[in-house]
């Protein structure tokens, strides 16, 4: 103990302790003193602070009559009797209850820690192999110790902020949690690693856990307000600790809550069909969420439309995130670091959309040395880099991935195919700047798909975005973050199918935002979060134009469109006692569609159509053309009943201004984006849920229930029949109805272990209804139907084997309702041809999904010096080959009607992977 | 104007290979309400108009459910009513002089059912259209799944002029007509005994087929910058039926529309051709301009117009470069082992092949020797050229 102290005093003061030492043998008479006299004396004399409750001395009387003794002994020695002993602590003495801290370190090397570990490796092995080696050790109890001694009392509270690091790269880590045993109390790091916690001064016993990294048991000592850092090792031996976390696990323990959370090395081994780890695809095997089908790239989070999900990639917003139409996830899976999912309550800094948040954070780069990985798959190749620009400081990392698809095309039979092309490539560069308080972090994403059919058809479109923030630490308790974020979505389109018609266009969508957002942590019970933020949209629908000599399409211009949002917003997370924690928040949000745009009135009483037309006000540039104020709160409260059991109620409330306008049944590659305006006003939705989550740490198992229902306004649906492209006039073919949504969904994950995975169910039902006034304002006659994307069972099970550090076997089994779909009910024949009458909107179902899919991967050697690693992965999705119906479609031919399914995926489909990394296994 | 192409994004699919179309039967429950269906077009070609008044019927069991007994008449704007009389088949006649029809009347039909509900279409408005610009066709081969085979044949399109004309909604309807032939004369044949025919029936050789053709053509120029448009693809004629053999003739009507009545089948169109690929549009029942005002919850399907109408008639006869495959469905089999014993008596009469010399033990089919037996009339069409 004395070793570790003075060392961590070595390090963390940098001021070696040349007087004092408890050790030091005095002089020492006291007859019938109290114990505060004589510490009082101790400290005259020698400088030595002696810390005590008084509570607990304040019966003492001490008597000792010495030469020579040391200071410790003295101190021990007035303790006798008592049930309290003295600790060196830093130079001076601390009492506390016997046996109340462990004072023998364990047999094995006593690592030093503190801010300034990273020095510590030895010479002639990289940091990967060092901690290949140590990673076989028993866990080391290490102390870190905050402050400086005796400038605060015992017993007052003070704020620490830890900084928590990834011991190989230097990196901060997100989403670690620190848990005080002590107090029951924990806290995660957030987005640049950081966490503040209040404590009373004092010595705790804490863990740091992380998903991907080694747990860490270590000594907290606190002295008085201060900071640490403190660098956790990769996982090494155990492959997977924790999958997902998030809403379960960290509920229990800590109030930030209300999330999802995936991690990339838990999906590593999980089979995929492009052979590439694609995390949306991960997410939606957890409860809540639902793919729209395959060759979609859309999600429906709890019976949302798949608009109504904000995607952000280091805060750029991403309007389309998949390759080759929903296939390939738009961004390079291998550099993400935190990829968080809010679908229950989502914190009042976000806002835009009503179902969820789906936050991803890349990795900022290696600050320690230099590597390289990647990986190959038949369609597609991606490769990383990244390293330090300035050691422990700045770092870079730069992704790329492209396909090399058109090899497979060429081996097609069908001419048009042969002729075609289908490509797409993205980068991603970062660099990041980190010094003790503050970060700078600049991003920058491009991606872009193209497609050719033949002569037929050209399409493409690109994500672009950069983003800038810069935060800094004014205190403990005091974090701003501002950031600035660019970003443009565009597609364009040539159809060429009849040469009298053919058209092309091109879409562009901006979007421009600056955020401030400060985190002020007022006490140990009060955590505030406020800030504001404005984004500006600029929409260029673009002009649907001739194409060719000998088209006679009309030029459409379908016009710009301009928009701001500016939102304040507030929240906070209050520790009511140790059972109940609340969190509250208000966000407002003032959005004005602006000028210039022509904004036509209809004659009132009549559908809005181009004939009914009665007025047309003129705005100029800038001019807002309506006020929609958004008044928003989110509230949840976390009840604690028990070390392993929580109870979560959330009411959430959310606008969205921005709408995916889309006519067919899954998301299109060419669907278009647009803001609310003079006639189509904000959706906004409100949702109550309620969780119970349960962890059983004896068998590994962790579950919960969760309840939810949510009420939507103003979803906008399109009229029977009605096509948005061509039309410049948007509200003439729209209508909003009302969406309510509700289910329940199970949650049961089993971690840590050689077999683990989770199992989850969702029973939940999406309804919407469309009956205006009107006729013409009615959908469906006015009655409710099911959304597109009502699925009352999903059924999603996710299990991995470890045979053993080489060998993993992995499997995803999913069961889904089928989705609603309109069938034909009734044939009449006009002139002699039979034509088909449907039912009502959505009234029946296409067959029910079921799908298994399996991986095997094999990790290379385990040796220890070698320039490359290799992984296989040997994956085979839809193992059974089930033809799962997309769609049900009814032809007429040659007079008599049939009824086809028409089936995305009919095979099984097998992939081989290879991805490499420089170093060995253990490398990151 | 089908904006949405699917078959690109199922390149990727196909890519792949793993895409599928199967038959599928959903269950269905049709229910024991049919709906009233009424169509009908008041054109301005010959005074002649027909108003048709069906049921619907089951999904699973189609058939033309045809209503009579009901009382039509037709009404225009300017207060004339037409009667219209009940031919006790579905259809309704009455004659309306081209001379009504013109720019800015419209029309409405009005239906009492025998039931006694009252049926009521919104007022049609009658559009000007032009002449049938050209109707022509070129070569053309469609790929097949084995890239060393494609189908080749010719496929028909439509110009349209309009002129000054007002209309900017169109629909075609096309009428083929094609002359065939009985691969042999009819001169053996048996139907318990034996009879020879001398010299052989030649009556039945020579046949001519008309049929509808069986797609919703309609377009729409309000997205054009001009109200015309250049081939205006109608139907595909593979090389392998007797269609192109002999002589092929197509008749194109082209009706103006309202933008209603574009819309009306344009969505019918959209429900027909529906492919089931990976961003179509739902389908969805298909109102027309029609509506039942003694019972306002129950849908009358179909449309009620007011058009003009134009044809034009072409002919097409040995198509350049054109290789024909065609197979005759003419199908032969041997007679069994105790001769014209064996021949079940339910097949009388049964046609043998043979010549003036005698008969030969092998049944042809009754296609073989009696081109009437595949539909189509042995009586010239008028309109024939030769």
């Amino acid at each position: 103990m004395n070793v570790g102290i003075i060392l961590l005093q070595l390090v963390l003061l940098g001021s070696p302790s040349a007087g004092n030492d408890p050790g030091q043998k005095i002089a020492c008479h006291f007859q019938g003193a109290t114990f505060t006299d004589f510490c009082e004396a101790i400290q005259k004399e020698t400088g030595i602070t002696v810390f005590y409750k008084a509570d607990w001395v304040k019966d003492l009387k001490v008597n000792i009559q010495s030469d020579s003794i040391s200071i410790l002994s003295a101190v021990n020695l007035a303790l006798s009797g008592s049930d309290f002993k003295a600790y060196i602590w830093h130079d001076n003495l601390v009492v506390m209850p016997r046996d109340a801290l462990i004072d023998k370190l364990p047999d094995f090397d006593t690592q030093t820690n503190g801010s300034a570990t990273s020095s510590q490796q030895s010479a002639g092995i990289s940091p990967s192999e060092e901690r290949y080696l140590t990673g076989r050790k028993q866990d080391e109890e290490e102390i870190i110790t905050v402050g400086k001694p005796g400038k605060i009392k015992s017993g007052s509270r003070v704020s620490v902020m830890g900084r928590i690091k990834d011991e190989d790269s230097g990196e901060p880590v997100v989403g670690a949690t620190l848990f005080i045993e002590e107090l029951k109390t924990g806290i995660a790091t957030d987005l640049s690693g950081f966490l503040t916690i209040v404590v009373p001064v004092g010595k705790y016993n804490v863990q740091f856990e992380h998903i991907g990294n080694k747990k860490k048991h270590c000594q907290l000592i606190v002295l008085s307000e201060g900071s640490f850092t403190i660098s956790l090792k990769k996982t090494v031996i155990e492959m997977q600790e924790v999958v997902i976390y998030g809403d379960k696990q960290m509920n229990m323990r800590l109030k930030d809550a209300g999330l999802e959370k995936i991690s990339m090395r838990a999906i590593k081994e999980l089979p995929m069909m492009m052979g590439e780890r694609d995390i949306l695809k991960v997410s939606v095997t957890l409860p809540g969420i639902v793919s729209e089908g395959e060759g979609a790239t859309g999600l429906n989070v709890r019976g949302g439309s798949s608009d109504q999900n904000a995607f952000y990639l280091n805060k750029i917003p991403i309007y389309n995130t998949a390759h080759l139409f929903g296939f390939l996830p738009a961004f390079n899976s291998d550099i993400i670091k935190d990829f968080s999912i809010y679908k229950g309550y989502i914190p009042a800094q976000y806002g835009g959309r009503l179902s969820s948040v789906f936050n991803i954070i890349t990795r900022q780069g290696n600050r320690k040395h230099f590597t390289a990985h990647g990986g190959i798959s038949p369609v597609s190749g991606n490769i990383v880099l990244e390293g330090p620009i300035k050691k422990d400081t700045c770092s870079f990392l730069i992704s790329a991935r492209s396909t090399y698809s058109d090899w497979i095309l060429a081996a097609i039979k069908d001419p048009d195919i042969r002729q075609s092309h289908a490509w797409f490539n993205d980068l991603s560069a970062s660099v990041n700047y980190d010094i003790q308080k503050t970060q700078i972090a600049l991003f920058a994403y491009h991606s872009k798909d193209q497609f050719k059919l033949s002569d037929i058809n050209r399409y493409q479109y690109a994500n672009n975005g950069v983003s800038l923030s810069f935060s800094h630490n004014y205190t403990n308790l005091f974090r701003s973050e501002f950031s600035l974020v660019g970003s443009q979505y565009s597609f364009s389109t040539v159809d060429n199918h009849e040469v009298s018609s053919a058209y092309k266009q091109g879409y562009k969508m901006g979007h421009y935002e600056a955020k401030l957002e400060f985190k002020h942590l007022l006490s140990d019970q009060h955590s505030l979060n406020y800030g504001a933020g404005m984004i500006f949209y600029k929409l260029n629908r673009g002009t649907v134009e001739p194409y060719g000599d000998s088209s006679f399409r009309k030029r459409t211009d379908l016009t710009d469109e301009q928009g701001l949002e500016s939102s304040l917003f507030i929240s906070d997370a209050y520790e009511i006692n140790r059972r109940f924690t609340a969190s509250l928040g208000l966000r407002y949000t003032l959005f004005t569609p602006l000028g210039p745009e022509s904004v036509y009135h209809y004659q009132p009483g009549m559908p809005m159509e181009i004939k009914t037309i009665s007025d047309t006000v003129l705005f100029t540039k800038n001019k807002p053309i309506k006020w929609y104020s958004e008044p928003e709160i989110r509230a949840s409260l976390n009840i604690k009943t028990d070390a392993e059991g929580s109870i979560k109620i959330a009411f959430n409330q959310m606008h969205q201004n921005l709408f995916m306008l889309n006519n067919s049944i899954v998301i299109a590659p060419n669907t278009q984006w647009k803001l609310a305006d003079y006639h189509l006003a904000p959706s906004m939705s409100n949702q109550v849920s309620l969780g119970v989550f349960r962890t059983m740490p004896k068998s590994y198992l962790e579950t919960s229930v969760e309840v939810f229902y949510k009420l939507t306004s103003g979803t906008p649906e399109f009229k029977d029949g009605a096509d948005f492209l061509d039309n410049p006039l948007p509200e003439t073919s729209i209508l909003q109805g009302s969406q309510k949504a509700w289910g329940v969904e199970f949650f049961l994950k089993r971690s840590s272990r050689k077999l683990e995975g989770w199992l989850s169910y969702t029973y939940s039902h999406s309804i919407i209804q469309v009956n205006g006034d009107k006729d013409w304002d009615k959908i469906n006659g006015g009655f409710a139907y099911p959304a597109n994307h009502d699925i009352p069972h999903s059924m999603n099970m996710v299990l991995t084997y470890h045979v053993n550090r080489r060998i993993t076997f992995s499997s995803i089994i999913t069961y889904q309702t089928g989705k609603p779909v309109t069938y034909p009910v009734a044939v009449y024949y006009v002139d002699g041809l039979p034509y088909l009458d449907f039912s009502k909107r959505n009234a029946y179902r296409i067959p029910d999904y079921f799908r298994a899919d399996g991986s095997i991967t094999l990790e290379g050697n385990l040796k220890m010096h070698k320039l490359i690693h290799s992984l296989f992965t040997f994956s085979v999705y839809n193992a059974t080959g089930r033809a799962n119906a997309y769609s049900v479609f009814f032809r007429t031919e040659n007079g008599n009607i049939r009824s086809y399914q028409y089936s995305v995926i009919g095979v099984p489909i097998f992939t081989i992977t290879w991805v490499f990394k420089l170093g060995n296994y253990a490398s990151e | 104007m089908q904006v949405n192409n699917i078959k690109p994004f199922l390149l990727f699919l196909a890519i792949l290979a793993t895409s599928c179309i199967k038959s599928y039967e959903p269950l269905i429950s049709s229910g024991d309400v049919f709906k009233v269906v009424v169509s009908g077009v008041v054109s301005d070609r010959d005074g002649n108009q027909t108003v048709s008044i069906s049921l619907t019927s089951r999904i699973n069991s189609p058939e033309p459910k045809p209503m009579p007994g009901c009382t039509v008449t037709i009404a225009d704007i300017q207060g004339h009513r037409f009667p219209m009389t009940d031919l006790n088949d579905g259809n309704y006649h009455g004659f309306i002089s081209p001379s009504y029809l013109v720019k800015g009347n419209a029309f409405l039909v009005e239906v009492t059912t025998p039931d006694g509900d009252e049926i009521i279409s919104d007022n049609d408005p009658y559009t000007t259209g032009p002449e049938v610009d050209s109707v022509f066709y070129t070569l053309k081969e469609i790929p097949t799944g084995n890239p060393n085979k494609s189908t080749k044949g010719i496929q028909f399109y439509v110009n349209l002029d309009a002129g000054a004309t007002d209309s900017r909604f169109y629909r075609w309807e096309a009428f083929e007509t094609f002359e065939y032939h009985s691969d042999y004369l009819r001169e053996w044949y048996y139907d318990g005994r034996l009879h020879h025919i001398s010299p052989p029936d030649s009556s039945l050789r020579v046949c001519w087929l008309t049929l509808m053709v069986r797609d919703v053509f309609a377009l729409s120029t309000q997205n054009l910058a001009e109200n015309k448009y250049t081939l205006f693809p109608l139907h595909f004629v593979n090389n392998k039926t007797a269609r192109l053999v002999y002589g092929y003739s197509l008749l194109v009507n082209q009706y103006s529309l309202s933008e209603q009545a574009y819309n009306y089948w344009d969505q019918l169109r959209t429900n027909s051709t529906n492919e089931g690929g990976l961003y179509e549009k739902q389908p969805l029942s298909t109102k027309g301009n029609l509506r039942n005002l003694t019972h306002p919850d129950q849908d009358v399907l179909g449309y009620f117009g007011v058009s003009s109408l134009h044809s034009k008639r072409i002919f097409v006869s040995n198509v350049e470069n054109l290789e024909l495959e065609y197979i005759s469905p003419c199908t032969m089999n041997p007679l069994g082992q105790w001769g014209l014993a064996d021949v079940n008596p339910k097949l009388f009469p049964i046609y043998l092949l043979g010549d003036f010399k005698g008969w030969q033990p092998i049944i042809m089919a009754k296609s073989c020797v009696d081109c009437t037996s595949l539909f189509g009339i042995n009586v010239k069409p008028e309109f024939w050229p030769y």
